[in-house]
């Protein structure tokens, strides 16, 4: 779905991309971690033609990026942002949805179909005024006018930033839901505990250079490589790896308090 | 130093009360956390404390808040500000000056601060922040962490006793957001600053808060030291506020009559647990 | 955009001006470029403006809008060049347009003064802090503090807004919406996804900063509370008279 080939990027003589190359497949959930500064946001913009290469390739969905325009792109990405406010556009919910779908299809017909569908799927009023929703309701309202349009890719920069406990595991549920669907998405986050939660695969990225991409739990059980890259474990797997032997599988709550009784078991 | 009795708001124009008699008392050198789900009036509430509510912000307003002894209706919020500093998510758009030593002067002249005293003032907020080396910085060079940072010594300069903060590190990374807490707990224990902050990362404020107060649509529903909070972990979830996941492992536990002893707040603590349970 | 207005440190010469000469020199400077009838005149002012960035140290920001205003220009000066029809033809081109020696010097001069009133005014902004421009218009010009502070801040927030615009064209072209359309229709429908937007977050933006300021003690502000003083030098006196001359020699430049 998405291939990099050796890519740099750099923007007023910085070197913000230096030589990343991997590959995400259809159906991928995967986290992008990284320290501040190390190129997250930008990697993410890269992925959907938002920025252009320097040097080296991106493909997504057979299209190369820097041969293609990106509203062509966008017609199978969706791009989440982390201020809901800089997409919202219309002051009723039901037309910055069908917005949405008219900027990737034509089919007066089907857009309608669409947004009733999608306005259902999210239990959203319609005639509501987006203002005067919280910023979570909004961030969930710009996130189903881009699942509206059936995106291939998702792409998420920081999807939780300033959300409470609540919206943040509404916006996460709904973004398992369409990866489940078959969609791929790369996510950018600091909330190593969602990243735990939801994604299958990590990237760690540090200085523009992609230190490690693998699964969720090798990547968050390896301390000095998180370390490395200023970043630090989610609660739970720091507490399994301190505790050593008989902890190596443990990620959520549930597997720990498996683990202690297996533990507590074998010691009687 | 604080008190809050009876206190109900509801916005000019709004559809239902913001607050709903809220009785809280923050003492002295405390350093209250506050967390609550989107809309459950932490904002509104931080707005009463220093004066923006019902100066600037009207509507329907009962109950009273006093500040020292003194009531933030009879107030205006520029009377209180030398009491109640209060520093905001939205830093970017606070910032009136081109370079870091003229943000901190902002404040300090238009409380037409003595002349002689403006310069011990300036270097002594600039020392508590830890940021005398970014005097002569150009703040739009400045990482979010800093430009935070000197949006809190800005305030310091004005030598206020209580410390409000409305989500310091909404837009800040982990490590920054973990400096700002740093240096709060500083300002706290070093200097004697009450600090009243909200926040969503719940963790970090287990970490550095001694106390915490849940809200939950307009009302405080739970209150007291932070161990003592957690303990009440179904009623947080059930607020929509979550716990940090060695405290939900405690209770699992408990659950499962495995553990009765005191709740973990951070990875220490939980490990203690862990091995007390399978040794 | 809103970058090359940001202050840009430093020690020169022209930075410990007061305030106060930096604006006389700047606004003489652009009245020179209207007054003046010599297109060399108006070209030695913005070769001026070069010298003196580089004395700043700026010169590369100052070559740099140089850029962005000579392109603004050469449109202009295009647009305009055709229009004129008096005078003797220059060239002629196909269509029955051609370009008058009138024409030519109009549109030239226009594109002159533009570049050349403009440079001085950024420049100026570059090397002076808010802070000081505004303590000086309150404490020596008189003018009441709350205009001088909306007026700093109205350019403070400039890049803030630019960030917010750059922010909000990523999102709408994430979404698919074609801002390179060649429908002129679908070009005007596209203000919408960038106004609305804009809007909403500068008004909550200034809230926040009007709450903030408030806060901080604006309201009790009063005109002897700048914390620094500026005293007019002889530098500053230099400058002026120098600045004055210029304007003057403008006005019987032909």
């Amino acid at each position: 779905m998405i291939r990099f080939d050796n890519v740099h990027y750099s923007t007023n003589k910085i070197n913000i991309i230096n030589g990343v190359s991997f590959e995400l497949k259809k159906g991928d959930f995967t986290a992008l971690i990284g320290a501040n500064g190390a190129g997250k946001s930008t990697l993410a913009r890269l992925c959907n033609g938002l920025l252009k290469p320097s040097s080296g390739a991106v493909n997504v969905g057979g299209f190369d990026t820097a041969l293609v325009r990106t509203s062509r792109i966008a017609k199978f990405t969706g791009f989440l942002f982390q201020n809901p406010d800089r997409q919202i556009c219309k002051n009723r919910v039901c037309d910055e949805i069908r917005f949405s779908l008219e900027c990737v299809m034509e089919d007066r017909a089907e857009i309608e179909m669409r947004c009733e569908r999608t306005l259902e799927e999210f239990s959203l009023d319609g005639e509501r005024d987006p203002f005067s929703m919280s910023r979570g309701e909004r961030q969930r309202l710009v996130l189903a006018s881009i699942l509206a349009t059936e995106p291939e890719l998702l792409l998420l920069d920081e999807p939780t930033t300033g959300l409470d406990y609540r919206e943040c595991m509404h916006i996460m549920e709904c973004i398992s839901g369409i990866n489940r669907k078959g969609a791929t998405v790369l996510m950018v986050s600091h909330d190593m505990e969602i990243v735990q939660d939801f994604a299958r695969e990590v990237m760690v990225l540090n200085d523009g250079e992609l230190l490690a991409h693998g699964s969720t739990k090798d990547i968050l059980r390896d301390g000095p490589l998180l370390a490395s890259a200023s970043l630090l474990p989610p609660q739970i797997t720091e507490l399994a790896v301190r505790l050593g032997a008989g902890y190596e599988n443990v990620v959520t709550v549930d597997d720990m308090v498996s683990a202690v009784k297996k533990k507590r078991e074998g010691a009687e | 130093m604080i008190r809050i009795s009876g206190l109900s708001f509801k916005y000019e124009g709004g559809r239902e009360e913001a607050l709903k008699n809220i009785d809280i008392t923050v003492r002295r050198g405390d350093f209250l956390g506050v967390i609550g789900s989107s809309g459950a009036g932490k904002t509104t509430l931080l707005h009463a404390i220093n004066g923006i509510i019902p100066h600037h912000f009207h509507g329907d307003y009962y109950g009273s808040v006093k500040v020292n002894g003194s009531d933030t209706v009879d107030n205006k919020p520029e009377q209180l500000a030398g009491t109640v500093g209060s520093v905001r998510q939205d830093f970017e758009s606070q910032m009136v000056s081109s370079v870091v030593e003229d943000e901190i002067l902002f404040g300090l002249e238009n409380f037409s601060v003595p002349r002689g005293e403006i310069e011990k003032r300036l270097t002594d907020a600039l020392d508590k922040t830890g940021i005398r080396n970014l005097r002569e910085r150009n703040i739009a060079t400045l990482s979010g962490g800093q430009k935070q940072k000197v949006a809190i010594s800005a305030i310091i300069a004005l030598m206020p006793d209580v410390l409000v903060l409305d989500e310091p590190t909404g837009e800040l990374d982990p490590q920054s957001s973990r400096q700002i807490f740093r240096l709060l707990r500083d300002l706290n224990e070093k200097h004697g600053i009450t600090i009243i902050v909200v926040e969503q990362k719940i963790m970090l404020l287990c970490e550095f808060a001694r106390s915490l107060a849940v809200m939950d649509r307009g009302k405080i529903i739970l209150e007291g030291p932070v161990a003592d909070v957690l303990k009440s972990s179904r009623q947080m979830e059930s607020a929509g506020v979550n716990c940090p996941r060695v405290v939900t492992l405690a209770d699992r536990l408990k659950d499962e009559n495995l553990y009765m002893g005191p709740v973990p707040v951070n990875i220490p603590e939980a490990e203690k647990m862990v091995r007390s349970i399978t040794l | 955009m809103g970058g090359f207005l940001d202050y840009s440190p430093g020690d020169s010469f022209l930075h410990r001006l007061n305030p106060l000469a930096k604006i006389f020199l700047s606004l003489m400077l652009c009245v020179s470029c209207f007054a003046t009838g010599s297109p060399i005149f108006c070209l030695m002012i913005i070769l001026l403006n070069l010298g003196m960035a580089s004395v700043a140290g700026i010169s590369s920001r100052a070559l740099a809008m140089l850029r962005t205003l000579i392109k603004f220009c050469a449109f202009l000066f295009f647009i305009q060049v055709f229009f004129i029809r008096e005078g003797t033809i220059l060239l002629s081109l196909p269509f029955n347009v051609y370009v008058t020696d009138k024409g030519f010097m109009f549109s030239l001069m226009m594109a002159l003064r533009l570049i050349g009133a403009t440079l001085p005014l950024a420049l100026m902004l570059s090397i002076t802090k808010m802070n000081d421009l505004s303590n000086v218009l309150v404490g020596r010009v008189g003018i009441p503090y709350k205009y001088a502070f909306s007026l700093t801040t109205a350019i403070r927030f400039i890049p803030v807004f630019t960030a917010e615009m750059a922010g909000i064209m990523e999102a709408q072209t994430a979404r698919g919406v074609a801002f390179d359309t060649k429908n002129i229709f679908k070009k005007i429908g596209l203000i919408f996804p960038l106004c609305v937007p804009l809007l909403i977050t500068s008004v909550r933006k200034i809230e926040g900063a009007a709450i903030s300021a408030e806060l901080r003690g604006f309201n009790c502000r009063k005109r002897e509370s700048g914390y620094k003083s500026y005293p007019f030098r002889t530098a500053d006196i230099g400058v002026s008279i120098f600045a004055l001359i210029l304007a003057a020699g403008a006005f019987f430049s032909f």
